[in-house]
């Protein structure tokens, strides 16, 4: 009696509480109700709290935290009280902007957000609202309204926000304010950009390779570390670790995975269990991440689709809720996110199990890529995955999620229209996914599909992301010998990818720039063209292809069709510069270059080619400033240096050029072409034994350029050493007999040895073979005035 | 010093012109680094009209005869052709008839390069510098004067609308004799 007193006292507290809250929210239910079946009635009797799951299942519930339950007097169907919202104006909202953002209505979802968070404002609809505007590319709004967030996730946009509006400092401050950067490898690899944007190159390391640490899947932070120069052994990299943190970072998943699969196992087979599985699964979205390596045990065991074993396997789950080692281990691992889909960040340790998260599944479920298909095998999905970012870990529970309101029966109107909601977004997230990921599976309901292969296990997880990790090990591989120009290398370790692999757009760019980089302009051209005929769209790397085409007609054409494909892009209007170039009018390319400038501050390449055009154009000290320009950008770009060098060597400052081709040789040790230079820069210079050193040195990098030889019979002849000079010269000729200014620099050896008709005769081959009008004048003096020595000559002449 | 031609009383007379611009690759402008001036000038359509790439605007003189174009260099260069703009047909008697190009280091010593007479031009009208010897296919000097003896129908004033003047392109490559004319040294030449 004394029970039933003190219970009618809360009940009467509770709703004189729950009027003046919020009349309409408050409801009483019955425990048998909740109910569906008789197990599940007599479970409720004897726990209570588990009604709270049942909740949860109806999908109509948000729980408040205090409820107080009235047990009848007579004991038979304790009722509960709780305090409950019902789908309400805020998910309903939610649901629909991230259907918008992702069938990219942003407008739309802009609308709605800002309806959403004029009503409920919330850190979460914040961030949803940033979100909305980022994917709008409307960074100044995501600004304004994150400015002073303080959770993770918030900073993490801001952060991103400032970067875009290029406010570098206030984007490190947002990322630097805690301890942990938020966003996990996401928030590494954008701090890694800012200090890289902001010239702080070792900061910039440490950040990437943290990111690559946090996940190894983090390829971007890869690459830059490759273009810094500073990136380590793909293969270690790439290794052990990084299989294990995948490995630790996809075992959540995998369980849900599995929960997903032993699911549609027990729907084919088992329908009454349905209920129970889909409550467990349920349950399961409800949790917290702590709670998912539980589900492991429970999992484990549901394949055998034993009602008892579900029954006990719930149980244990249920009373294992929060075992502390478990806890632990996944906290280690924070499940990655690549900030460029703008996922929403985790939250982590803040598991919200109320609307909030139901909310973040549903987000996680529309918003996820990655195909969620349980039928498919997991390694051809692990291996897709690599194109597309590593979802959320709650992923798989939306995805689960999403089941059960459309297969169990007697669900509450409510209930279904809002899983209606999710089936179809989800069906949208998995069919966008399909087609971004599909390794040849194509489900039309995944529903109905049955899982492929059998029940999953760590093996395939293990060998999944073993695959990926060789992939991408020998891609990193490859990109790292590419940017420390050892070319041959490079060429080697990408032709070890499989065929699939090689013929796609990017590997095809990096096996023409090393082709470009060994001169072998040939098969460069064969790779870029091939690469160009496969995907016409794809505009990365085109400005190399463009540099080095050296036939007008199809350089035209290739220009235009760039700007056709699109007209907004940095690379299409280096191509037209190029085309420009190549007809030699500079002034026309200089205008083009100028213009990819403007589309892109940071294209390193456009400002080098702009210093070309304007040393062409005989505007040194213009082109000394583009040529810095392009280093402040990437210290790296050893074309810029060689840039420099050319115009230090045109003003006669040799002291200068010989720095600038001193760098660009430690950047890039193997051109034969810098090494020319440097070796004429010296010559200049009076340094001329080590001038003949470099040329020596020139001769044996690349034994098919003949300037080399020819320059250093050159400075042999300003030596005086005439007869080295001729030998040198003789061998070349044969090797290169249709060169004008190898004749030409022969007679006037021979006439400098007094060996006129040989002179003569060279001459005569010279002029045979068009040279220039202003040779053609030298030649000519040269032959008339053959007994005249060549000191005492006019500065017109030789 | 400037080299002048021996036959430098050479008349040759031009007709017509071309409506478009046609000059040898191997030849480039070099009026940038030049300075500019003229002997007389109408308010409104100075020296700079010479030079605007704009056909229509015009140079017309203000003064007595003969009209003088001054194209001055901070050093001697090579010069192989001037190409004007003029139209019979725009301008009547304004056209020049009798144009004599002179070159030398400054205005005390100028002498005759070239002499030629233009009858009814219609177009850009190209003027060669060389000489009849090889030797001679260019003028090597700090200045050059293009004067207007005469106009067509005994005009007092000139119109020209537009001067160029081209030389030889400098070798790409910095300090070598002579300019390579295969495609292999060529590509080896440059990395861009």
């Amino acid at each position: 009696m004394e029970t039933s007193k003190a219970n009618l006292f809360w009940f009467l507290l509770m709703l004189i509480f729950g009027f003046v809250q919020n009349p309409e929210r408050q409801r009483f239910i019955r425990l048998g109700d909740l109910a569906r079946s008789p197990r599940e009635k007599a479970r409720l009797l004897k726990f209570p709290l588990a009604a709270r799951d049942l909740l949860l299942r109806d999908n109509l519930t948000h729980i408040h935290p205090s409820f107080f339950f009235f047990c009848s007097p007579k004991a038979t169907a304790p009722s509960l009280l709780v305090q409950f919202r019902r789908q309400n104006m805020e998910t309903l909202l939610a649901n629909c902007v991230e259907k918008n953002l992702t069938q990219f209505m942003f407008s739309n979802a802009i609308f709605l957000c800002e309806r959403l968070l004029a009503q409920f404002p919330s850190e979460v609809n914040l961030q949803l609202l940033a979100r909305c505007y980022l994917s709008n590319s409307q960074p100044y709004s995501a600004y304004y309204i994150l400015k002073g967030s303080k959770t993770p996730e918030s900073r993490y946009l801001f952060a991103f926000s400032c970067f875009k509006l290029d406010l570098l400092g206030e984007a490190e401050s947002a990322l630097l304010s805690t301890e942990q950067v938020p966003g996990g490898a996401a928030g590494h690899y954008l701090l890694g950009l800012i200090y890289r944007y902001a010239g702080r190159k070792n900061s910039s390391i440490q950040q990437f390779r943290m990111a690559l640490s946090c996940d190894p899947l983090c390829w971007e932070a890869y690459a830059e570390l490759c273009s810094l120069g500073a990136a380590g052994d793909a293969s270690v990299v790439f290794g052990n670790v990084a299989a294990q943190r995948l490995q630790k970072t996809n075992v959540s998943q995998r369980i849900n995975f599995s929960e997903g699969e032993s699911r549609d196992q027990l729907i084919d087979s088992d329908k009454a269990s349905k209920d129970t599985s889909v409550w467990q699964t349920e349950h399961v979205s409800g949790e917290n991440q702590q709670d998912l390596k539980v589900k492991q045990l429970g999992a484990e065991i549901l394949p055998d689709s034993d009602k008892q074993c579900n029954g006990s396997s719930h149980t244990n789950g249920w009373d294992l809720k929060t075992p502390s080692p478990v806890l632990t281990q996944v906290l280690d691992a924070p499940p990655p996110m690549l900030y460029k889909n703008m996922r929403r960040p985790e939250v982590e340790g803040l598991m919200y199990v109320h609307g909030e998260s139901r909310r973040k599944f549903v987000s996680e479920e529309e918003s996820s890529e990655a195909p969620e298909e349980s039928g498919r095998r997991r390694s051809a999905r692990i291996a897709a995955r690599r194109k597309i970012p590593l979802f959320h870990s709650y992923g798989k529970d939306s995805h689960v999620l999403h089941h059960s309101p459309s297969e169990s029966n007697g669900v509450p109107s409510l209930s279904s229209m809002i899983g209606k909601c999710r089936i179809q977004s989800s069906k949208e997230a998995t069919t966008s996914g399909q087609s971004i990921g599909d390794t040849g599976s194509s489900v039309d309901d995944e529903q109905n599909s049955n899982p492929r292969g059998s029940s999953p296990n760590p093996f395939s997880l293990m060998s999944g992301i073993s695959e990926v990790l060789n992939l991408l090990k020998i891609l990193g591989d490859g990109h790292r010998h590419l940017l420390m120009y050892n070319c041959q290398e490079a060429l080697l370790v990408y032709q070890k990818l499989s065929e699939k692999q090689y013929n796609t757009h990017w590997v095809l760019m990096q096996v023409g720039k090393a082709y470009v980089e060994l001169q072998d302009y040939f098969n460069a051209d064969s790779v870029f063209t091939l690469a160009h005929q496969k995907s016409p769209y794809a505009l990365e790397g085109m400005d190399t292809y463009s540099t080095h085409l050296k036939e007008e007609m199809r350089l035209g054409y290739l220009a235009q069709e760039l700007i056709a494909v699109d007209r907004l892009s940095p690379e299409s209007w280096c191509a037209s510069g190029n085309y420009y170039s190549l007809r030699k009018d500079h002034e026309a390319a200089l205008k083009m270059f100028r213009r990819a400038i403007q589309l892109n501050d940071r294209f390193t390449y456009a400002h080098t080619l702009c210093g070309h055009e304007l040393a062409a154009l005989e505007d040194f000290e213009e082109a000394e400033k583009c040529y810095r320009k392009a280093l402040s950008i990437d210290t790296r770009h050893y074309n810029a240096w060689y840039g420099l060098g050319m115009t230090y060597l045109h003003q006669e400052k040799f002291e200068f050029a010989q720095h600038q081709f001193q760098v660009a040789l430690q950047i890039n040790p193997r051109s034969s072409v810098i090494m020319c230079y440097f070796g004429i820069a010296l010559h200049e210079s009076k340094r001329n034994d080590e001038a003949l050193k470099m040329m020596e040195k020139a001769i044996v990098a690349d034994a098919r350029n003949p300037l080399s030889k020819y320059f250093k019979a050159n400075i042999l002849a300003d030596l005086g050493d005439y007869h080295r000079a001729l030998e040198v010269l003789e061998e070349l000729k044969d090797s290169a007999p249709h060169e004008s200014s190898v004749h030409a620099l022969l007679g006037k050896i021979y006439k400098q040895v007094k060996l006129y008709d040989k002179a003569v005769l060279n001459f005569g081959s010279a002029l045979d073979l068009n040279p220039s009008p202003s040779d053609t004048v030298k030649i000519k003096a040269c032959m008339e005035r053959l007994t005249v020595p060549n000191e005492l000559e006019t500065e017109e002449d030789l | 010093m400037a080299t002048e031609s021996s036959e430098s009383e050479e008349e040759g007379k031009i007709r017509g012109g071309n409506d478009k611009l046609i000059v040898d690759d191997d030849l480039r402008e070099m009026g940038k680094n030049a300075a500019w001036s003229v002997s007389s000038c109408k308010p409104g359509n100075g020296v700079n009209t010479l030079r605007d790439e704009n056909l229509e605007t015009y140079w017309q003189s203000d003064g007595l005869q003969p009209h003088l174009i001054n194209i001055q260099f901070q050093k001697k260069v090579r010069l192989q052709l001037v190409a004007l703009y003029v139209d019979f047909k725009l301008d009547e008697s304004y056209t020049p008839s009798k144009i004599s190009v002179r070159a030398g280091d400054g205005f005390h010593n100028l002498k005759e390069v070239k002499s030629v007479e233009l009858v009814k031009p219609s177009g850009w009208v190209s003027i060669s510098l060389s000489g009849a010897d090889p030797r001679e296919t260019f003028v090597n000097t700090f200045m050059l004067q293009i004067a207007m003896l005469s106009n067509h129908l005994n005009g007092r004033d000139t119109h020209i609308r537009q001067i160029k003047v081209y030389g030889p392109r400098p070798n790409p490559i910095p300090r070598q004799p002579f300019q390579f004319t295969s495609t292999e040294f060529i590509t080896y030449s440059t990395l861009r």
